[in-house]
């Protein structure tokens, strides 16, 4: 009996999975989702937006995926090749097209994810889908296409590379990972981007294995019909063949003992310290993640004390700021910090590890968790205003989960969050063994 | 128990586009822009002051002054209780500083309005002046001067060099940030003598977007009367740059991993001018910003993968390498066009100036076609749609009108999509004919062997190129033509500084 009772349960949460729609919830639309046979996953959401609709097309590969030694950097030029167009609509129809209907399009490359992004006009929905649903299928370039595109996209490597924090961002990866492949950055290493053109056999085995409808999110927001629109994604879209083939990624091994990295920036810049402990994988339902997620903002937020006193009070840094994102695999917990000068390097480091030490002994004051958590939704909920700004905001998320139940999980748990909570997590994952330390100088 | 955020279940379909009343009166200090579905209010408070009456030797003052007040304490709460204070409500308000003028935005949930509102105010009517406040916001303008603008990006770098180099000598001639020397004189004494002469109750304007009761743009207004000290409106000094003779070029030498190109000349056209429009035309096909209609994109990008984008500007786009947009509220009376070749590898820098010249001496001398021109306008008449979605982009666009005195019935993008709708081919070449020319142009050009670019630009050396890969014959044969593209450029127009030498005085 109990397991009929299991079975039902699977086979029921499977079909609200494969098709609902909702209003309730935080998240303030209504959407509607619908898995396709073919693994697509659609999401539709409905917004007053005058005649404005949001189409993003979330493949969910990014430089995570890049397993092969020598082919970092490609996912992201992989973007860039999708712009080269197919046999019935070729790069330059693709754009003339798209111009014509004044569209706004464009695409960006993660460590977890790709994301094609549409702004137009909803009288232009149809034949937007036409066009993407071709290009997702049907994609071909000719080999001399994708060796011009290899320039384009060196040049986008040599214009980063006058940041500092391409320099210090490029040393954290390569220095907190092993094993895993978010040991390279998305842009990729000079050398891997110098050998692009040569890869064009390559590329093509790339599209096969991850450009396929079960490894995608399809996103569309604001003024359009449900059910309209549903039936125009499967007529476009069901000839698109499943074949979804996983890269193989290494688990990297737990780290034991604390990594540091001194790096010299080929100009002038004050310096930059990083700490970054090493993290979770994106879990909103589990209260340790969600507590992690608070703790990163209660420490050294924009309203932290230690904020307060770095960047008001002592005016020894420039900025101070978290970054705790949200990654498919355990990535970094990382605390950002410019010291106004190399002297103070010391003092905030320091000061970073004097505050997470606060943190474990220390119950955090329940107001200012509750103010926190105020914070967020606000803010959440506050971005939500345009289809564009919707799209964006949740496109990480869909990435890493492809449901956008996660949305109402994720402030469901927050709520439960308590003060011992953080205590916890502060206790258990911000242990001097499992931090990276980069300080990046400039050069004499 | 009641969920707050319910309201925005309600109220959060924000009909963005949609006609909502819009209050504008003549010499009025008001704008008013009602959208009733927003659960949200904007406010822009706007003073007649910018960078262009930041005093001589004092650089930056402006900016300085603004910052201050956005970013410091009131007499009332100090910076710390401020930040603590709209923390919980995830509202904030901001200075923005251009040449000629200064914006403070803020923007509150409708049920936060009463935390909200005394603070904005108060940023702007009882400023602490606390010098721990203007010495950690000089410091970071100061940072930014010496180390991130002239190492952390080559091309911005190169950007604001270009504005400095053509303004030289008229009070548009240093960037808004200031100088070094400049920032490095600024007393409190300075700031707070600033803000007594400009930050006064006859310079300034309320805007007011988004759900907000009948009379709370009165109420702003009059407290902000109140609070502020009696004064005179600004008025504007002149901004005549130097005619430009040929081609003038100022290189920056740099230890750099590639060459960052920008150009352009003053132009007599500013947004509500009728050429504006047809202007807007030509400089969209020519190098729309970041979109593959741009032609200089498609040669020096798309056939010959030189570098990551290339872009023309009838008016100042600022952070153009963050935003796809261009923002408002950083209107001029003296605008540029402007070619913004992103970085190419040095030994094409040459050939890369050269294809833009060539391209820019073509479309001036035959003007566009029927057919980019119809394109163009297709594309503009929904593209401009994403100019303003927001209830802050559109206040911000209506306050941009009221600095031009443009009429546009309180929406500028439909007053925009008109105006371009209408404009014919002969008139977009006319205005072409008359504005744009390519033989008094000024460059800034960030680069390593600077001395060795200068001998080539002088010597008209040709610049013939080669790629990794193969290109197509008809690419290659143009290549030919390019490479020997003629330039005129004589020694004395070709200065070649320091970076360390950048923004200093």
């Amino acid at each position: 009996m109990k397991k009929y009772l299991f079975f039902f349960t699977i086979i029921f949460g499977a079909i609200m999975l494969m098709n609902s729609s909702s209003k309730t919830g935080f998240f303030p639309y209504e959407y509607k989702t619908e898995t396709l046979e073919n693994g697509l996953r659609v999401i539709l959401i409905k917004m007053p937006s005058n005649g404005l609709v949001s189409y993003y097309t979330i493949v969910r590969t990014g430089s995570r995926d890049e397993y092969e030694s020598g082919h970092t950097g490609f996912a992201h030029f992989f973007e860039h090749m999708m712009f080269r167009g197919t046999k019935k609509y070729p790069g330059n129809v693709y754009d003339r097209i798209l111009t014509e209907m004044g569209s706004d399009g464009n695409a960006y490359t993660t460590d977890d994810y790709t994301c094609y992004h549409l702004n137009f006009t909803s009288d232009n929905l149809e034949k937007v889908m036409d066009l993407e649903s071709d290009r997702f299928q049907n994609l071909w370039y000719p080999e001399q296409d994708f060796q011009t595109e290899a320039g384009a996209v060196y040049g986008e490597y040599r214009k980063g590379k006058a940041s500092p924090f391409f320099w210090i961002w490029e040393a954290l990866c390569n220095t907190a990972f092993e094993k895993h492949t978010y040991k390279h950055t998305t842009i990729g290493f000079e050398e891997d981007i110098k050998a692009m053109p040569q890869m064009y056999e390559y590329s093509l085995s790339f599209f096969h294995r991850y450009y396929r409808p079960d490894n995608c999110v399809l996103l569309i927001a604001g003024d359009i019909d449900f059910d309209k629109t549903m039936s125009l994604v499967k007529k476009y879209y069901t000839s698109w063949q499943k074949g979804y083939t996983p890269p193989k990624i290494e688990t990297e091994p737990e780290q034991t003992k604390e990594k540091r990295k001194e790096v010299i920036y080929p100009g002038k810049t004050a310096p930059i310290i990083v700490v970054a402990y090493k993290g979770m994988a994106f879990n909103p339902s589990d209260k340790n993640y969600v507590a992690t997620i608070l703790f990163g903002k209660l420490a050294f937020g924009e309203n932290s004390e230690l904020y307060k006193k770095l960047y008001i009070r002592e005016q020894r840094v420039l900025f101070l700021e978290e970054e705790f994102n949200f990654n498919r695999d355990p990535f970094l917990w990382m605390i950002w910090a410019q010291p106004k000068n190399e002297k103070e390097i010391e003092y905030v480091e320091n000061e970073i590890y004097k505050t997470i030490e606060f943190f474990q002994q220390t119950l955090p004051d329940e107001k200012k968790l509750g103010d926190l958590k105020k914070n967020m939704k606000y803010s959440f909920l506050m971005n939500l205003d345009t289809p564009s700004k919707v799209a964006s905001v949740l496109a990480r998320t869909l990435a890493l989960t492809a449901d956008i139940n996660t949305i109402d999980v994720f402030y469901r748990t927050l709520e439960t969050v308590t003060p011992q909570d953080i205590q916890n997590i502060a206790k258990s994952y911000f242990l001097p063994e499992k931090r990276t330390v980069v300080i990046l100088k400039e050069s004499k | 128990m009641k969920k707050w955020y319910l309201t925005f279940v309600l109220l959060l379909p924000v009909l963005f586009l949609s006609n909502c009343g819009v209050k504008k009166m003549g010499n009025s200090q008001l704008i008013e822009m009602k959208v009733p579905q927003d659960p949200t209010v904007s406010f822009i408070v706007w003073f007649k002051v910018g960078s262009e009456n930041d005093p001589a030797g004092k650089e930056g003052l402006a900016m300085l002054t603004g910052r201050l007040l956005a970013e410091g304490s009131t007499l009332k709460n100090s910076y710390e209780d401020i930040l603590d204070k709209l923390f919980p409500i995830a509202s904030s308000y901001s200075a923005k500083v251009d040449k000629e003028m200064t914006v403070f935005y803020g923007r509150t949930h409708i049920d936060n309005i009463d935390v909200f509102l005394p603070l904005f105010e108060e940023s702007i009517t009882m400023p602490a002046f606390k010098l721990e406040d203007f010495e950690r916001i000089r410091s970071e303008m100061l940072n930014y001067l010496e180390k991130d603008l002239r190492y952390a990006s080559d091309e911005e770098l190169g950007k604001a060099v270009l504005y400095n180099f053509i303004f030289e000598g008229t009070p548009y001639g240093h960037i808004t940030e200031g100088t070094i020397d400049g920032l490095k004189n600024i007393t409190l004494d300075d700031v707070k003598a600033f803000y007594k002469r400009y930050f006064n109750k006859n310079n300034f304007v309320v805007a007011i977007g988004g759900n907000f009761a009948d009379d709370l743009p009165e109420k702003v207004k009059k407290d902000l009367e109140i609070g502020l000290s009696e004064g005179a409106s600004n008025v504007n000094p002149e901004i005549k740059p130097k005619p430009i003779e040929g081609l003038e070029f100022t290189l920056v030498e740099k230890d750099c991993n590639a060459t960052a190109i920008s150009f352009g000349f003053p132009i007599d056209v500013v947004r509500g001018d009728e050429d504006f429009f047809a202007l807007w035309i030509f400089k969209s096909w020519f190098g729309e910003h970041r979109n593959s209609l741009s032609h200089l994109y498609q040669v020096i990008r798309e056939q010959r993968g030189l570098n990551y984008g290339d872009y023309s500007y009838i008016e100042a786009f600022l952070n153009g390498g963050a935003l796809r947009f261009p923002q408002p509220n950083n209107p001029r009376r003296k605008q540029i066009f402007e070619v913004w070749i992103r970085p190419v590898p040095h030994e094409a820098r040459l050939f890369a100036i050269r294809a833009a010249l060539r391209e820019l001496k073509r479309v001036v001398d035959s003007g566009l076609t029927k057919e980019e021109f119809e394109l163009t306008k297709k594309f503009l008449l929904n593209y401009s749609l994403f100019y303003a979605q927001t209830t802050m982009e559109r206040l911000g666009y209506q306050v941009d009108s009221k600095f031009y005195n443009i009429n546009d019935n309180g929406n500028y993008i439909e007053y925009f999509r008109n105006k371009i709708k209408n404009l014919t081919l002969e008139q977009v070449n006319n205005a072409i004919r008359k504005h744009i020319q390519y033989n008094n142009i000024k460059f800034a050009i960030v680069t390593k062997d600077a001395e060795k670019l200068k001998e080539a630009l002088v010597n008209n050396v040709p610049s013939p190129i080669t790629y990794p890969t193969p290109k197509p014959e008809e690419i290659l044969n143009e290549d030919k033509e390019i490479a020997v593209f003629p330039l005129k450029v004589i020694p004395e127009k070709v200065r070649i500084f320091s970076v360390d030498e950048m923004f200093v005085k």
